[in-house]
């Protein structure tokens, strides 16, 4: 992906790509699961991989601020680093650091599309955003209002409000709306593309990573879909019972997983039945 | 028809509706937003006039904003008279009176609202206040209409705080429950019931009024 980050064009977005790199640290006691996690996002695009229940959603709620962990430090680190040592913590237990979810910049799609439902889905997309802020800043969300509708297909639906879209379409918005927040510290997406319909779920896995590498902040998403991190080609955390297993690159983190996913595929037909459940 | 009375009683419900709207909107968002001890006692504090007779709280009053108590006395040498006996003693009784019509739609409303719409905008960078105005607040715009119909029409119907506090003196603390009764008293039923007749048909074209809108499913108090 790296030819892609430089092969930016030169423009109004070339001055916020993937200046920062975050490093995480947390341990957390979540009924029986012990979260206990130390990693970096240092690629522009990172996938906590890892079955339900393996600590991924709370990690996320972790870095997003919204809830309170055992012990965490969790420190956005400004590229390149040589020019400061000094970080922007988002939270530090040891030393009493913390700071509150909108003072963090780390925009979070939840699983569930959280829309407000009294504002229509364009207001949805620019509450982020006050206005009133620089020249600089307007163009910027300006030049957003302009492509991203099209990017998440939702043109069609930007003067609705959220009840009267379909799930589709819900998902879509809140996708959007987390990545209008372009120029924040980090985007993180609990489980974006779970759900959506095949041709367009493919389509939209290719085109916002592509944009995402451009013009974003560094993500963080989550996945349990095997699939779904092979189409992105992103770095890939594997995460099992709360612990980081494994991290690089997919085709090195991911290969036994496709492996079996390849294997239960080549069975007798008999059993093909069975490959459409989960593992 | 004391018109007197009428004005004073629409001139005490508005301003006590105007007052406890200010007082209510930050008390129910504090309550709404968490739980523990220190909340539970406010919402029995709160509580507390919907089971209390008004002569009670009245009473209290009374003596608190009378010369007995460093309160009352530091009032009375800020206005040059007792707050007791006049228009803003009223106010003082009913904003309190009617505390709980206030509060409780409004605590409902707001809890009512998805906690995880006020997360998303709290990580799209809204501070906790913009998240109050622009999300919270519009949700729950019902409550705020109930809360706001509830504490007028709780004002206009006020009795036993007026008396307590106010008295009986016409044009400053003679409502029109505090005239009716004098009507009574003298026998004067055709004023009376002219009086009570007006009170019932208010009182029930604003329950109409808040029931046919049905905007606030939940029980009002709660």
């Amino acid at each position: 992906m790296a030819d892609l980050v430089q092969s930016a064009q030169p423009g109004i977005f070339t001055s916020y790509p993937h200046q920062d790199h975050l490093s995480v640290e947390l341990r957390h006691r979540l009924g029986a699961l012990e979260i206990d996690v130390d990693f970096r996002l240092t690629k522009p695009w990172t996938i906590l991989f890892g079955p339900s229940g393996s600590g991924k959603t709370t990690i996320l709620r972790a870095i997003a601020g919204l809830l309170r962990p055992d012990f965490a430090r969790i420190v956005n680190h400004r590229r390149p680093v040589s020019s400061t040592k000094e970080g922007f913590a988002f939270v530090a237990t040891d030393v009493g650091v913390w700071r509150p979810a909108h003072k963090r910049g780390a925009a979070l799609a939840a699983q569930r599309p959280a829309l407000f439902p009294h504002l229509t889905v364009i207001e949805n997309m620019t509450y982020g955003y006050r206005g009133g802020g620089s020249g600089e800043e307007q163009e910027y969300v300006d030049r957003l209002t302009a492509t991203l509708p099209a990017l998440f297909q939702i043109e069609h639906v930007l003067g609705k409000r959220p009840a009267e879209l379909s799930g589709g379409e819900a998902q879509r918005v809140s996708l959007a709306r987390a990545a209008m927040a372009g120029r924040k510290r980090i985007l993180l997406l609990d489980e974006p593309f779970t759900g959506l319909e095949l041709p367009l779920r493919d389509l939209l896995i290719s085109n916002f990573f592509a944009w995402q590498s451009k013009y974003g902040t560094p993500v963080l998403s989550v996945t349990h879909d095997v699939a779904e991190a092979f189409q992105l080609g992103a770095e890939v955390i594997k995460l099992a019972e709360g612990k980081v297993v494994e991290q690089g690159p997919v085709e090195a983190v991911l290969a036994d997983e496709r492996a079996r996913l390849l294997t239960q595929l080549n069975r007798p037909t008999s059993q093909n039945r069975d490959v459409g459940h989960p593992i | 028809m004391d018109t007197q009375a009428l004005w004073l009683t629409l001139r005490l419900a508005l301003t006590t509706t105007a007052l406890l709207l200010l007082i209510a909107l930050p008390l129910a968002w504090w309550i709404a937003s968490g739980a523990g001890a220190a909340r539970a006692l406010t919402q029995a504090v709160v509580a507390l006039p919907l089971v209390l007779p008004p002569t009670v709280l009245g009473f209290y009053l009374l003596v608190a904003l009378g010369p007995l108590t460093a309160p009352g006395r530091l009032i009375i040498r800020l206005l040059g008279h007792p707050l007791a006996f006049s228009f803003s003693g009223l106010v003082v009784g009913s904003v309190l009176y009617s505390l709980p019509f206030a509060v409780q739609p409004l605590v409902a409303g707001f809890r009512a609202v998805d906690t995880a719409l006020l997360e998303a905008a709290a990580t799209l960078g809204a501070s906790p206040l913009r998240t109050f105005t622009t999300i919270t607040l519009p949700l729950a715009k019902p409550s705020l209409v109930t809360a706001a119909v509830l504490t007028f029409t709780h004002t206009v119907g006020e009795f036993g705080v007026v008396l307590m506090l106010g008295g009986n003196i016409p044009g400053a603390t003679r409502t029109l429950s505090i005239a009716l009764y004098d009507q009574v008293q003298d026998f004067n039923y055709a004023a009376a019931n002219r009086t009570a007749g007006l009170l019932l048909a208010f009182s029930l074209a604003t329950l109409i009024v808040i029931y046919w809108r049905g905007a606030e499913r939940r029980p009002l108090l709660g």
